[in-house]
């Protein structure tokens, strides 16, 4: 699991005690810098707004001493103890961060201490180091503003593994990306675009197909990525994608060389993630593909019920299935099996 | 099996897991859960990660698969949550953990050299006993010299309420403790940037106390600086070996990985840098209403002695007692 190497992208693998591997999507400099401005904005106007509320109340009260004492104590609080205080009692956001979906977490991906939290927010400021400093002439004045580069920040981002800066580092904890819980839905991406199924060009090279033919499982992988890809690309971009895999394809499979390779596509993902009908043929195919008997659980398709009894009293209705659904899908003995395999 | 029947069949399981967990993660629906649902929200849990570990046999499209990592991961979160930290262990921590830790801590003795050997120095050569006579200007700057004799051109209990008492206090806290935790801060840059932190700031205070040694001004502020000196300059040290600890950590890791060398010292270092805030937070108050009250300068150096006594008494005393927990105890915490 480990040796294999691994794409280079921005996930981190977190395995939990029930030995599941589960991924994360770390956040990067620049996701997280939204998220900082936002948590200034609102340390500047949290910091506005006490000291016109503690001015004024003391003003009323003739006691400015304890209101210049309030304000004071609170830029302390806010200035040092904002993130450190938020993240633990948010367990791991600042309001900016949850506005921006991002979560710290330690680096095994449990949540992280009040300790934790603490540690990596005073840090900050060596992470915003080396201060540049501006001399504006607009006072006229020898005042400098001191504005944060953070070089160092990146540096440490560049080098460490999971985007830490040094205040990560320093309590071995991660930023990750919260990614929008979509739905259980699934594979109606394909449809989402507005062609069904049925769409009779697309039942057209669905029947031209082999009828033994089943995509590999990387291929499988591909295409899905580009079913779900595939309603953000114009038609332009779609033959252009497509081509790379379709024509090949085309060829292999014997194919008409004018067929659609957007449509090509199509027809094979309908056919490894959608489609029923062609279950016999495949079966009764000479050589059974390696993908679907790689699978003990699957490949008998038990006519089990959920074991749970709750389960199907109090969840919501499932998302509507794109084509007929066999009653006898795999319920929780599936659970019982241990994991043949984890996603790499 | 197809797996838009696959996904069809599991997903009233997977929504309801993430319902529960919607429900766990707000306090107040969470202590309404009964324990039937929570057993049924590990049950839940335990089979989405079979689902997400079968995921690449299902052949589940890669949407799915990302929210089965999603769901998985806040599960998880959920279920293996920690426990904060009770009050009587901060407690345990500031009152034994830290000072056994100080004790025996090198770290606290290089600042501590660091920071009186230059104060010293520096006030020396600022007094009219140093061999330099532009010296304090030098370092002080001209500004910075007229400022300090002005504010302390009249005995500071002259016109100073109680109101302002609480005023400077403030001010104090705010501006001392961001002092002590920038040379916390500062330290982790290999323990030079804390070296350089601290120097300077024994460097520039000692200017000023040689500088106001040789001025008319001189009475009013050693009376004025007197009571909270020793809990004030006590806490920038604390501070100073707190960062030092950390930055050296990186250099010298005992043999660890230098992350976890670093994390290792952090441990160590925070609880160390909040026994130094509360030691700010004293000296602020002291600073604000004993220091500039007119209290007999007998009594303002009463508490200086008691204060003194009190530090050596955390570091000493409370130091003595008991073995320092042994660096080895800590290392197995790494992970946790």
């Amino acid at each position: 699991m480990s040796d294999r190497p691994t794409p280079i992208d921005s996930r981190v693998k977190v395995v939990t005690p029930e030995n599941i591997a589960f991924e994360y999507r770390l956040a990067g400099p620049f996701a997280r810098i939204g998220a900082y401005a936002i948590d200034q904005l609102i340390i500047a106007g949290v910091f506005l707004l006490a000291a016109f509320v503690f001015g004024s109340v003391s003003a009323a009260l003739a006691l400015p001493g304890l209101g210049a004492f309030a304000v004071l104590v609170s830029l302390f609080l806010l200035y040092w103890f904002y993130g450190g205080l938020f993240e633990w009692l948010m367990s791991g956001q600042t309001p900016g961060k949850r506005m921006t979906q991002l979560r710290v977490l330690r680096t095994d991906g449990r949540p992280i201490t009040a300790r934790q939290a603490v540690m990596r927010n005073l840090l900050r400021l060596i992470d915003l180091y080396p201060y540049c400093y501006v001399l504006p002439d607009v006072f006229n004045e020898d005042v400098s503003i001191p504005l944060p580069t953070g070089l160092v920040c990146l540096a440490a981002m560049a080098f460490s593994r999971r985007y830490q800066r040094v205040g990560d580092l320093a309590c071995s904890t991660m930023v990750v990306a919260e990614e929008p819980s979509g739905s259980g839905r699934a594979a109606k991406d394909w449809l989402a675009t507005g062609e069904t199924a049925n769409d009779p060009q697309l039942q057209r090279v669905l029947a031209a197909l082999p009828a033994s033919y089943r995509p590999s499982r990387t291929l499988a992988r591909a295409l899905s990525h580009y079913a779900s890809r595939r309603r953000y690309l114009g038609p332009g971009r779609r033959r252009e994608i497509a081509r790379h895999v379709g024509a090949p394809l085309a060829e292999q499979l014997g194919l008409p060389p004018d067929t659609d390779h957007d449509l090509l596509l199509g027809a094979l993902y309908v056919r490894t993630f959608l489609n029923e009908s062609d279950e016999e043929a495949m079966a009764s195919g000479p050589e059974k593909p390696p993908v679907v008997g790689a699978n003990p659980v699957l490949a008998p398709a038990p006519p089990a019920e959920s074991t749970d009894p709750t389960a199907a009293e109090t969840a919501p209705p499932a998302p509507p299935p794109t084509v007929g659904v066999a009653p006898g899908a795999p319920g929780y003995q599936i659970a019982t099996t241990p994991p043949p395999n984890t996603p790499s | 099996m197809k797996t838009a029947e696959l996904v069809a069949g599991h997903a009233p399981q997977w929504r309801q897991l993430e319902q529960l967990c919607t429900q766990l993660e707000s306090r107040g629906t969470r202590i309404k859960l009964g324990a039937h649902r929570r057993t049924e929200f590990a049950a839940l849990y335990r089979s989405a990660c079979a689902d997400l570990a079968l995921a690449d046999a299902y052949q589940l499209p890669a949407e799915t698969t990302r929210y089965l990592h999603n769901l998985v991961g806040r599960a998880h979160n959920l279920l293996y949550r920690v426990e904060n930290a009770h009050a009587s262990d901060w407690w345990e921590e500031l009152m034994q953990r830290v000072p056994r830790r100080l004790y025996r801590d090198n770290y606290l003795r290089l600042a501590a050299a660091l920071f009186w050997g230059g104060f010293l120095a520096s006030a020396l050569l600022a007094s009219r006993y140093g061999a330099m006579p532009n010296y304090a200007e030098t370092v002080l700057g001209q500004d910075q010299i007229q400022q300090l004799e002005q504010m302390y051109a009249e005995p500071t209990n002259q016109g100073r309420g109680l109101n302002d008492n609480v005023g400077m206090s403030g001010f104090y806290l705010w501006h001392n403790t961001t002092i002590g935790l920038r040379c916390f801060v500062m330290g982790v840059l290999l323990g030079i940037g804390g070296m350089f932190e601290t120097l300077f700031n024994a460097v520039f205070l000692g200017a000023a106390f040689g500088h106001m040694s040789t001025t008319p001004e001189s009475d009013n502020f050693f009376t004025f600086v007197t009571a909270h000196g020793p809990f004030e300059l006590t806490a920038i040290v604390m501070s100073a070996a707190a960062g030092m600890r950390l930055g050296f950590s990186i250099v010298d890791t005992g043999g660890l990985r230098r992350a976890d060398s670093l994390m290792l010292a952090g441990r160590q270092a925070l609880p160390t840098m909040f026994a130094a805030v509360f030691l700010f937070l004293f000296a602020a108050f002291i600073e604000g209403f004993i220091s500039p009250s007119a209290l007999p300068y007998s009594l303002k150096s009463m508490v200086a002695v008691l204060s003194t006594l009190a530090l050596l008494g955390y570091l000493i005393v409370l130091g003595q007692a008991g073995d320092a927990d042994g660096i080895d105890d800590e290392q197995l915490t790494i992970e946790g």
